[in-house]
């Protein structure tokens, strides 16, 4: 790809993730976005466009950030081009990188921003009770007809999922645990995880069962945080921004179903199209695996982030439990992968874990990620979008230096 | 019958046929005429080759758990009184995966690739839901 073509992050910002009761999902935005620009080093003049991922559960502020709103809340008037909001899970961020490229080949100006928001723990003020119930429900919403009436809800279908791995692979119960001790030892060290404590295989394994064979520890809970990036294309990063990350490579996977029972290939234990975007996204970033110094890849649950070793080639199948257990993964490791704590010991950001993902892949490229910081690191292999519904993973390569 | 507070299926033009044999506890799926494919959810065309040719057909109701969970807390309120109650993916011998409930059994006892059959569970005067229930292999 053409460095015109190719996408660049030239600016990021966050906040904690957490549960900030007094933070609205509006106030969170306008913030992490000004840190954002400042980061990038542009006037908010050179914006020209503003994507946003819809925040959960909360109709007003949706409706608000996929107009127009944060035009008048930083004067952008005279010159943005396109505010809107793209949906598609957590793997909307992916359909956000093709807008993106379509506005560095064809628009001025030509940074485009992505943004992302979202405040749970206001949900109870937001709705009535029985509204409340409904989202709890989540991913069964949509399927009133022929899940949700037999009880499923997000926690039980990745059990589902996961119970099907094991039987497939022999991973252990132990193994699974391993994924979730791996990443609170990175989430120790980082400020903005909401789960930041040390834990143990026997804690996970002794925390309640929620839906066999997952324990609470093995479950994400959903947070309030913020993230914004600034995108502009390769060949314009070069000359801007203080340290820039490119986008070496990309790979789309591919959205495979919506609900579970509809998984075309019949196997809940593998991610197709996982494996080709990877080899994608190496061939045209022009590296190897072996190269690669960070992953870090949204799982949400333990049997996504074993799948994705292997599905990826770094683990053969049925053996990346093993490789988490040994501490391949964790701080020191020979592989350091989720280096934030990933959503289940950061928290889970719902729509915007994408945007967690290439945030701490930001730091980690820039040398920025303290503690947590992987000597050296500069290339990181990330998936960045996928949904918890694990219909789709989508990669990218993101190198300090553009090769 | 006592309220049956859980919820209940949405029953739509498109799915009829379904709940309507429900009640007599048979199983219907779709069967596409012109590419042999069964199909369920009930769908208005075939997603495999996208003819209209799809025609209700008696399922035998036997199968096999392709996965299963037993739900042990963190459930959708009106559910909390069934734990631990076991969520289940059901392969039917027509290839069709349905979503469902293994009863008829301790929750321990169920085990993936186990042959189960379908048993309806009359929740309404007027609704029935298929669930499934072990059977001698």
């Amino acid at each position: 790809m053409k460095d015109s073509s190719r996408l660049a992050i030239i600016g990021a910002a966050a906040l904690p993730v957490g549960w900030f009761p007094d933070q609205l999902g509006m106030d969170a935005a306008v913030l992490v976005l000004r840190k954002a620009i400042r980061d990038a080093g542009i006037d908010k003049k050179e914006i020209g466009a503003i994507y946003v991922s819809p925040p959960l559960a909360d109709e007003w502020l949706e409706y608000h950030l996929s107009f127009a709103r944060l035009v008048d809340e930083f004067g952008l008037g005279l010159h943005n081009k396109f505010t809107g909001q793209i949906q598609a899970g957590g793997a909307g961020i992916k359909s956000m990188f093709g807008a993106a490229r379509g506005v560095i080949l064809t628009e001025e100006p030509k940074n485009i921003i992505l943004l992302h928001t979202q405040s749970v723990s206001g949900i109870p003020k937001r709705l009535p009770p029985e509204a409340i119930e409904d989202f709890a429900r989540d991913g069964s919403r949509q399927y009133i007809e022929w899940e949700y009436p037999y009880g499923m809800n997000s926690d039980s279908r990745v059990a589902l999922v996961t119970q099907r791995y094991m039987h497939e692979t022999g991973t252990t119960a132990e193994q699974l645990a391993s994924v979730a001790v791996s990443h609170h030892k990175w989430a120790q060290m980082n400020p903005f995880a909401r789960f930041g404590n040390s834990v143990t295989i026997k804690d996970v394994l002794n925390s309640d069962v929620v839906a066999e064979p997952l324990h609470d520890l093995e479950c994400s809970k959903l947070s309030d945080t913020a993230t914004a990036l600034v995108l502009t294309s390769a060949e314009r990063a070069k000359s801007m921004g203080k340290r820039p990350v490119y986008v070496l490579g990309e790979g789309s996977g591919r959205c495979t179903h919506f609900s579970i029972v509809q998984k075309p290939d019949k196997d809940l234990s593998r991610l197709p199209g996982l494996s080709e975007a990877v080899e994608s996204a190496l061939k045209e970033a022009g590296v190897k695996r072996e190269d690669i110094d960070v992953i870090e890849a949204h799982g949400g649950y333990p049997v996504f982030t074993l799948m994705e070793l292997e599905e990826m080639g770094f683990c053969k199948r049925g053996s990346a439990g093993a490789f988490v257990m040994d501490g391949n993964t964790s701080p020191g490791g020979k592989l350091p992968m989720c280096t934030n704590g990933d959503s289940l010991a950061e928290g889970h950001a719902g729509f915007g874990t994408g945007f967690r993902t290439l945030y701490e892949s930001v730091l980690q490229l820039r040398g920025d990620a303290g503690k947590r910081q992987v000597q050296g690191a500069k290339l990181v292999l990330s998936v960045f979008a996928e949904t918890e519904a694990f219909m789709q993973f989508d990669v990218a390569i993101l190198g300090k230096d553009l090769v | 019958m006592a309220e049956y507070k859980k919820p209940l299926p949405q029953i739509t033009p498109l799915s009829e046929p379904f709940y309507k044999a429900a009640r007599e506890h048979k199983l219907l799926i779709q069967k596409c005429k012109d590419c042999s494919k069964y199909v369920f959810y009930p769908k208005h065309f075939c997603p495999h080759c996208l003819s209209d040719n799809l025609e209700w057909v008696q399922s035998s109701g036997k199968g096999k758990v392709y996965s299963y969970t037993v739900c042990r807390s963190n459930v959708p309120a009106n559910f909390a009184a069934d734990l631990p109650y076991s969520v289940a993916i059901v392969e039917l011998d027509e290839g069709v995966w349905m979503l469902t409930n293994i009863v008829d059994c301790n929750v321990d006892d169920v085990k993936c690739d186990m042959p189960v059959e379908v048993a309806f569970e009359d929740i309404t005067d007027t609704i029935a839901l298929p669930k499934f229930k072990p059977r001698a292999a």
